[in-house]
């Protein structure tokens, strides 16, 4: 076994380069994970430097050239990742990348592979994922949204609802059913939409957290059946594709959560009621489990990583148990922020707000853990796997 | 990167699953549990020719030098067998210390007799006042002459019964730091004074109180120099440590696939009871611990391994973890399994035996936890 990436002189070398690059090319706003915080000009500036990093074929390092990827290989796409992950830059804002782009991947024609992923992988534009309805969260398969085919196009009525970012999206990734006759699971279709037809209203909600979510209204959108990835009725099974790295699947390699080491810093130099704080017990004590349960999130993270860069299949829940992991630890970091550092972990402003000051918004976020599926989902999924439960599944494709 | 197995670890995995459903199905480890010993000198001469024994011993002492993950990977297939043997006090614990801090005679003449299993080791380590920590150690062995002559009680001694010697952790001096003054002796069992039973109850081992009344000792049985055996005993106790959790990290296993079976066939209300999410809760919480114990387990195993820094760190989280992994992965099981799994002629008791009587050893979570503290400076 081996816990550890290894470098070549040559990739050292390529870090120098990724380092110099991204020194000269950072935008030097306050990209906060909180999207909705973000000003108009970090906005842009974090969609300029976007497209910049996929002019470099570095915001889908190891995807292939010809769809737009940098063709690189799993070693320099983690090298770009590391180096990445120095710099205050959370959010770029396109899920499309993430979420859509390996759905057309395995669903996709050879046409709309050349068509979409070039300036999705570019960083050209925005692409948004409305999966979820009014009355279709967790029961994303009930969804209403309709797709009537008329001859020569699908015309598209519906809703959806908590999706896309504050970043104006250029192509709709969608679900609608399309065979309203068929069973469910089967009688969905998933499109790519140009976000400027006619018929698409766009609303941003007003939420606590979410980073700048939207309601969406289809109004008689015709879309062209070139435009349907994968069969008519496979949109079902395009969106696993989706949600298989939605759900933790892709995993990560970081190195440690930043937040949990500077609260540990915080804890060791703080004062409360004029003593240290770090006499107070209780508090350790959590620190130590929050320490403990970033670990094991850390392993997840690791080996769902090597999972997917290896094509390693284990026995398949893996990805979900990552998600509920990292969702439970979530909340319980929010938890211990607020203990540890007081009224303070509500303030925004930097006068009095500890650390790096951008520590509120975990109080929000504690409340958002179902996006990208509720913790309960989540152990559905995990049940499913282990071959518990009514219903038996195993991973969806991906890449 | 790479989190698979390699080749020969593969092959040790499957020779140990192989040798475990041959050699020591669960009506034999049934057995042993009720037998006064718990121990088959058959299967341990067995495990011994599989070259087990001395598997991370050196070749020059009849080992065969090979990795502590490897024996991770043994170690977790005879614990999901729960296989009873004293491999991992002789061979592990005593072993690795006459390694560390013995002299070359002691080596030649002791370590190829334990890498044969002809000679086993117990460590006697705690106490009344049970701890890990070298300020738990208080039993004394004064000097006289050339021997030394200890006195004082041991407890929670594993693999005494079935012992011939015990490698006895007992204070020469009194000192400020703790970590002084601890010296390291061989006892034969059978010397005059040693008193060693094993203490009834709901254990998964036979665990023994070992009394030490004037027992006289050798210089020559002493390991390392005298008062400096908390240098000898604290990476040997680490390495020890992780081990025992790839043990329970087996334990877990078995616990997951057992509850797992169960739920796909146990018919409640003309189902399955793994269509109730309620009982699916069960076996996510299992099999959550059973990952989280698995990875900080490996991860440890591979940090010794290979000299990476922290290794005390990862040691600590591994063992807190795996720890409340096999408590919280059998606890989970009985709710699923509710009266089956109190029938002897089921197998889970006896796995919760395991997962408690592990629970402290070499360390509660709640020891490593604190010890984590310290080494974040907490």
């Amino acid at each position: 076994m081996d816990f550890e990436l290894h470098y070549s002189e040559g990739q050292e070398e390529f870090r120098k380069e990724v380092w110099t690059w991204l020194e000269a090319n950072v935008p030097r706003f306050d990209l906060s994970s909180d999207g909705a915080k973000q000003s108009m000009a970090a906005r842009q500036g974090a969609a300029d430097f976007r497209r910049k990093l996929g002019t470099k074929g570095w915001l889908a390092p190891n995807w292939p050239k010809e769809y737009g990827g940098g063709g690189l290989s799993l070693a320099e796409t983690i090298v770009i990742d590391e180096e990445l992950s120095q710099w205050d830059v959370a959010s770029t804002g396109d899920l499309g990348l993430s979420l859509g782009a390996p759905a057309i991947m395995v669903w996709g024609t050879e046409e709309q592979k050349k068509r979409f992923l070039p300036p999705i992988l570019k960083g050209e534009i925005t692409t948004w994922q409305c999966f979820t309805e009014p009355e279709a969260g967790s029961d994303l398969a009930s969804l209403k949204t309709r797709a009537e085919w008329n001859g020569s196009e699908y015309v598209i009525n519906g809703q959806k609802i908590f999706i896309g970012s504050p970043f104006p999206p250029d192509y709709i990734y969608t679900l609608a059913v399309t065979d309203p006759e068929a069973p469910r699971h089967r009688n969905i279709g998933a499109f790519i939409i140009p976000a400027k037809s006619p018929g698409v209203t766009i609303q941003p909600l007003k939420l606590i957290a979410g980073g700048g979510r939207n309601t969406i209204f289809y109004d008689n959108v015709r879309v062209s059946p070139d435009q349907l990835i994968g069969g008519k009725t496979d949109g079902w099974r395009v969106a696993q594709s989706t949600l298989e790295v939605e759900h933790g699947g892709g995993g990560r390699v970081v190195a440690r959560d930043q937040v949990v080491d500077d609260l540990l810093a915080y804890y060791k130099e703080a004062k409360r009621s004029g003593k240290p704080l770090s006499r107070d017990s209780h508090i350790k004590e959590r620190l130590v489990d929050l320490y403990i349960q970033s670990e094991i999130g850390r392993l997840f993270g690791l080996r769902g990583y090597w999972m997917r860069a290896t094509k390693t299949r284990l026995v398949g829940y893996e990805g979900s148990q990552n998600a509920l992991h990292g969702k439970k630890y979530f909340v319980n970091l929010a938890t211990i922020l607020l203990e540890v550092l007081g009224p303070t972990a509500l303030v925004d402003d930097p006068k009095w707000a500890p650390l790096k000051g951008n520590l509120e918004y975990y109080q929000r976020f504690a409340a958002c853990q179902h996006q990208g599926g509720t913790p309960e989902i989540q152990k559905v999924i995990i049940a499913r796997r282990m071959g518990v439960s009514r219903t038996r599944e195993t991973a969806a494709a991906m890449v | 990167m790479d989190l698979s197995l390699n080749e020969m670890e593969q092959l040790v995995k499957n020779t140990a699953r192989d040798f475990a459903e041959r050699e020591c199905p669960i009506e034999i480890v049934r057995g042993l549990d009720e037998s006064e010993s718990g121990f088959s000198p058959q299967i341990w001469q067995k495990m011994a020719e599989m070259g087990w024994a001395g598997m991370i011993l050196p070749e020059k002492y009849g080992g065969s030098g090979a990795s502590l993950t490897a024996l991770g990977v043994l170690c977790e297939e005879l614990g999901r067998a729960i296989v009873p043997s004293p491999l991992h006090s002789s061979s592990v614990l005593c072993g690795l210390a006459i390694l560390e801090g013995g002299t070359d005679k002691q080596k030649e003449t002791l370590l190829p007799a334990v890498a044969a299993g002809e000679r086993i080791l117990a460590l006697a380590f705690t106490e009344a006042g049970y701890g890990w920590d070298a300020a738990s150690v208080h039993m004394s062995a004064t000097p006289r002459n050339s021997r030394f002559i200890l006195n004082g009680t041991k407890v929670f001694v594993h693999d005494a019964l079935v012992a011939d010697q015990i490698l006895c952790v007992a204070r020469t001096s009194q000192s400020q730091n703790a970590e002084d003054g601890i010296t390291l002796f061989l006892v034969d069992k059978q010397s005059p004074g040693v008193n060693c039973y094993s203490l009834p109850g709901f254990a998964g081992e036979k665990f023994c109180e070992v009394s030490f009344d004037k027992v006289e000792v050798p210089e020559a049985n002493v390991v390392g120099e005298v008062g400096k055996g908390w240098a000898i005993l604290q990476p040997v106790l680490e390495k020890g440590t992780v081990v025992l959790c790839a043990y329970m990290v087996g334990g877990c296993h078995r616990i997951w696939e057992s509850t797992l079976e169960y739920c796909r066939t146990r018919v409640q209300f003309g189902v399955p009871i793994g269509n109730f999410q309620r009982v699916q809760d069960h076996v996510i919480d299992i099999v959550n611990a059973l990952d989280a114990a698995r990875w900080t387990t490996y991860e440890a195993l591979w940090k010794i391994d290979n000299g990476k820094p922290e290794v005390s760190k990862a040691v600590s989280l591994a063992k807190a973890v795996t720890s409340e992994a096999y408590h919280q992965a059998c606890n989970s099981s009985h709710e699923v399994h509710a009266g089956t799994g109190l029938s002897k002629e089921y197998h889970l008791y006896l796995y919760t035996k395991k997962a408690r009587t592990f629970y402290h050893y070499l360390g509660s979570p709640s020891y490593h936890r604190q010890r984590l503290a310290e080494l974040l400076e907490l």
